[in-house]
């Protein structure tokens, strides 16, 4: 019998029968229904033992306790630390990230060499040798920025160039330059602190306090806890710190610490003061000098304003005023100064709810120059000379943990200064601007790979101390910048005094009388109390700074400082890119905020394209109306524009630090920026 | 030319559908029509056998043949003799199986535990030396295959599962020397015996438990 037709159909109708009989479609259909929802891009959890572990972040704006939470040992998400007196619980936009960015596709892999426009990997040890040799070859001719304010980092990068002869370590800019710089005229030993927590009232005067003054996350809490009424001074009313305040007061942008000084004299005029040292110079420079109507020409806050906001301070019992810059940098030192007046003036130092001095801390480097010394260095204006040629450049520039390619006022001015450094090395968790700009990029391992510390952030309340351990290894072929730096000493013959960067936090913990092994289970040390006395309410020094001015009429620029959006080292993340809002970011075209009155005298309306141009620079913007803003003032986000670095954050909007024109203060001869005047034209 | 079927095709064959077979045609001329037409002849034919032999064929293969198409068989990577540890050392299941302080479920133990007792071989067992070596000096976890692992969309509690007996989902391990062997699916990258959803929803409706879609999936 052969196989005919028949035969053949009568064998696959059996065998359909036989495989209905079987769970072949079945199980087949089952199994092709779960394969189509398990691609291979698809994340898998770990699964594992869950634990809290408490580091220090410094993603954000300041340093502050988080508690990473892991399973398995793998990090995976990072929460508020309940027991750190800077985060009481709670987190920024930034720090609620920072685990996400741990593996960003931007972070920098491996030790990488510029080799014509771009770059290939080398060993670490190859790294190490190339940059020897150009550090020896360089001598002192070597400088070098860090953004790391608080840790001891920031220590071993100074001693290192102090062992090479070089005082080019400066530290980027921020609120604590300007504060440092005031509280030393006015008699202050170590950093003015602010104990927001037990005051009744707080007078912010610029400070943004929910989104670049100070211990942003600390001072969010202190605010939520409501036992203070908050007003605030400045040119917006910002989401954040004004529409939580009380009261709003609009101000000109970068006059609010001027505020102070017509609030002094009618403080003055109340009897306050009496007898305290500088008072009679203090009484001469705010009625006499610069009056209340002076003030108020400057400021556009009215004198029944100001002489309100002073019987508001008088009839508080635990009053407290705070100074600085709308965006986190940029201040003068005689605005910070303006602000510590009126404090002093009230007898707020040293009291609870009051100001407090917190010291520097002891050396623990050797070489190093102390902290006061390297606030004091001023990073704008050396790259701005160098740039003009007013400096010679540096053969070698290092940069630790910062991005000043991008985030230093006119930002094509740092790369020409760039340009002149024959080799430039970044130390970088992340690819940005800077690192792109370099000749040698070094990983440097992220705050949960490696241990790090913090003293004292600006804006803390009390001397406090924090030890970051590491709590996983490496994702990446990283090391820690501090780690990489105290090798390279040693390979260049410079002791500095310990040989790892646990030795230098050690013999910090040390110094302060802080418990090493609490430290390093992640709690952290707090001074009873700080000290501030010798406080003098004013001195022919502070006579000396010149007052700002703005030109009647003019258009001024408010940047705006945006945790969600970025900072200065840290680019938009993945989380922050779904809370950008259409009057930040449009179409992918940054927004310059105006109010409906500006928008008229400018001939402009909603979604206009438009070119903001200030002496320093110009970026395209795009009208985005907002009652939210002063007459005469229009506002932009910073942290945008960035042209390296991840999907989230590249090629979204315009720089607004190209707009921003440098001065210097008349005294200090410290760099002060933040308030361009602009002009804005249809584009 | 065109072809003529036997209209009496039934009755020709006995009525047997079952069994036609065409076993050739004669042509010849149709007197009538004046035009040769084409008689085709049929023969009894049996059609059961194909069919019977497609049905088993198809069954071997369904029931036989499949699953060593979709499944891979695996061994663990160490040999682990539970008997050994319940029988030989009375140690409770509990010991290595445990829920942590906070209520999750430690399910198979780290390295880190197992090293408690074996941070160097107890005994003679070559897996034993096996674990010490690779795993133990190394730091490393075993990767254990996991017999009944259900997806990352799935969330399980244990502890709300605590009072039913751990053999309603699991196999009993207790006395097992050498671990079964683990049938991973190609397909679908599961376990075969990975617990399927109706399996859940079938223990939930009979112990009163809520099928609702966010119990477990969250």
């Amino acid at each position: 019998m052969g196989l005919d037709r028949r035969s053949f159909i009568a064998f696959l109708a059996g065998g359909t029968g036989g495989i209905l009989c079987t769970p072949v479609i079945w199980k087949g259909l089952d199994d092709i229904s779960i394969w189509s929802q398990n691609w291979p891009w698809i994340p898998k959890l770990k699964y594992g033992q869950r634990e809290k572990k408490p580091v220090v972040c410094k993603f954000g704006s300041d340093a502050y306790g988080v508690r990473v939470e892991t399973a398995a040992g793998r990090p995976f998400v990072a929460q508020g630390n309940p027991d750190h007196p800077l985060s009481k619980g709670g987190i920024c936009p930034l720090g609620a990230a920072s685990v996400q960015m741990l593996y960003s596709p931007s972070r920098v892999k491996a030790p990488m060499k510029k080799v014509g426009d771009g770059f290939e990997n080398i060993s670490w040890d190859e790294a190490g040798k190339l940059l020897a040799a150009k550090i020896k070859a360089a001598g002192s001719d070597v400088c070098a920025m860090t953004g790391d304010e608080t840790g001891t980092t920031a220590d071993i990068l100074a001693g290192f160039l102090a062992g090479l002869g070089s005082e080019a370590c400066f530290l980027m800019p921020s609120e604590s330059a300007p504060a440092a710089r005031a509280w030393e005229l006015l008699g202050g030993q170590g950093m003015p602190g602010y104990d927001i927590e037990h005051a009744d009232l707080v007078l912010s005067l610029g400070a943004d306090i929910h989104e670049s003054w100070g211990t942003v996350v600390r001072n969010g809490k202190a605010m939520a806890a409501d036992n203070a009424v908050y007003t605030y001074v400045g040119p917006v009313q910002k989401a954040g710190t004004s529409i939580s305040a009380k009261t709003w007061v609009a101000c000109a942008p970068g006059t609010e610490p001027l505020v102070a000084l017509g609030i002094a004299a009618y403080l003055i005029n109340a009897g306050k003061g009496v007898g305290m040292p500088g008072y009679d110079a203090l009484k001469e420079f705010v009625t006499l000098t610069n009056p209340p109507s002076r003030v108020a020409q400057a400021t556009g806050v009215s004198e029944a304003t100001m002489k309100q906001l002073a019987g508001a301070l008088l009839r508080a019992r635990r009053p407290l005023i705070l100074t600085g810059s709308e965006f986190g940098q940029g201040a003068d030192a005689l605005g910070c100064a303006a602000g510590l007046v009126l404090n002093v003036l009230l007898g707020r130092v040293n009291a609870k709810g009051g100001v407090t001095d917190i010291p520097f801390t002891a050396a623990v480097v050797n070489k190093a120059p102390d902290r006061r010394t390297l606030l004091a260095r001023d990073v704008v204006g050396y790259v701005q000379d160098v740039a003009q040629g007013k400096t010679k450049p540096a053969k070698v520039t290092l940069v630790v943990d910062a991005n000043p390619a991008y985030a230093l006022p006119q930002p094509e001015v740092t790369a020409k200064a760039f340009e002149k450094s024959d080799f430039v090395v970044s130390f970088s968790s992340f690819m940005d601007e800077t690192a792109a700009r370099a000749d040698l990029i070094l990983p440097a391992s992220y705050f949960i790979e490696a241990m790090d510390d913090a003293y004292a952030p600006y804006g803390s309340g009390q001397a406090n101390y924090s030890v970051s351990p590491a709590i996983i290894d490496p994702v990446f072929d990283t090391k820690s910048a501090a780690e990489v730096i105290l090798s390279l000493a040693a390979s260049t013959g410079i002791d500095l005094g310990v040989a790892s960067f646990e030795e230098a936090a050690k013999a910090r913990a040390e110094a302060l009388g802080a418990d090493w092994d609490t430290l390093a289970e992640g709690t952290a040390w707090v001074a009873e109390m700080s000290n501030g006395s010798g406080v003098s309410l004013w001195n022919d020094a502070l006579r000396a700074l010149s007052l700002a001015k703005v030109p009647a009429g003019a258009m001024i620029l408010a940047p705006l400082a945006r945790l969600h959006l970025g900072v200065d080292g840290t680019p938009t993340t993945p989380f922050g890119t779904i809370t950008i809002r259409n009057t930040e970011l449009k179409k992918n075209v940054l927004c310059v905020q105006m109010n409906a009155a500006t928008a008229g005298k400018l001939g402009m309306k909603q979604d206009d394209a438009v070119q903001v141009k200030s002496p320093a620079g110009s970026c395209k913007a795009v009208v985005s109306l907002s009652e939210a803003i002063m007459p005469g003032v229009v506002a932009m986000p910073l942290c945008l524009g960035h042209t390296v670095g991840d999907a989230f954050s590249k090629n979204k909007g315009d720089n607004v630090y190209k707009l921003l024109d440098v001065q210097r203060e008349g005294g200090t001869g410290m760099s002060v920026f933040g308030n361009p005047q602009v002009q804005i034209t249809k584009a | 030319m065109f072809y003529n079927v036997c209209p009496n095709f039934s009755r020709v064959n006995g009525g047997c559908f079952f069994q036609i077979s065409v076993l050739g045609y004669q042509q010849k001329k149709d007197a009538k029509l004046g035009m040769e037409v084409m008689n085709v002849q049929r023969k009894k034919s049996c059609i059961m056998l194909p069919l019977l032999a497609g049905f088993v064929a198809a069954v071997a293969l369904g029931w036989w043949g499949y699953p060593k198409l979709v499944f891979s068989e695996k061994t663990q990577p160490i040999r682990f003799s539970h008997s050994v540890h319940v029988s030989g050392q009375g140690m409770d299941c509990t010991e290595c199986h445990f829920f942590r302080d906070d209520g999750s479920y430690a399910g198979l133990p780290t390295t880190e535990k197992c090293a408690e007792c074996h941070e160097e071989a107890v005994g003679e067992d070559p897996a034993e030396a096996m674990f010490v070596e690779k795993y133990v000096a190394e730091g490393k976890e075993v990767p254990w295959l996991v017999y009944q692992k259900q997806p990352d969309n799935v969330y399980f509690s244990h502890k709300a599962h605590e009072n039913q007996e751990c053999t309603d989902c699991h196999m009993d391990m207790s006395d097992v020397d050498t671990p079964q062997a683990y049938y991973h699916n190609k397909l679908t990258g599961y376990s075969k015996q990975t617990m399927k959803m109706w399996q859940c929803e079938r223990c939930h409706a009979e112990n009163g438990a809520s099928n609702a879609c966010y119990v477990c999936h969250k």
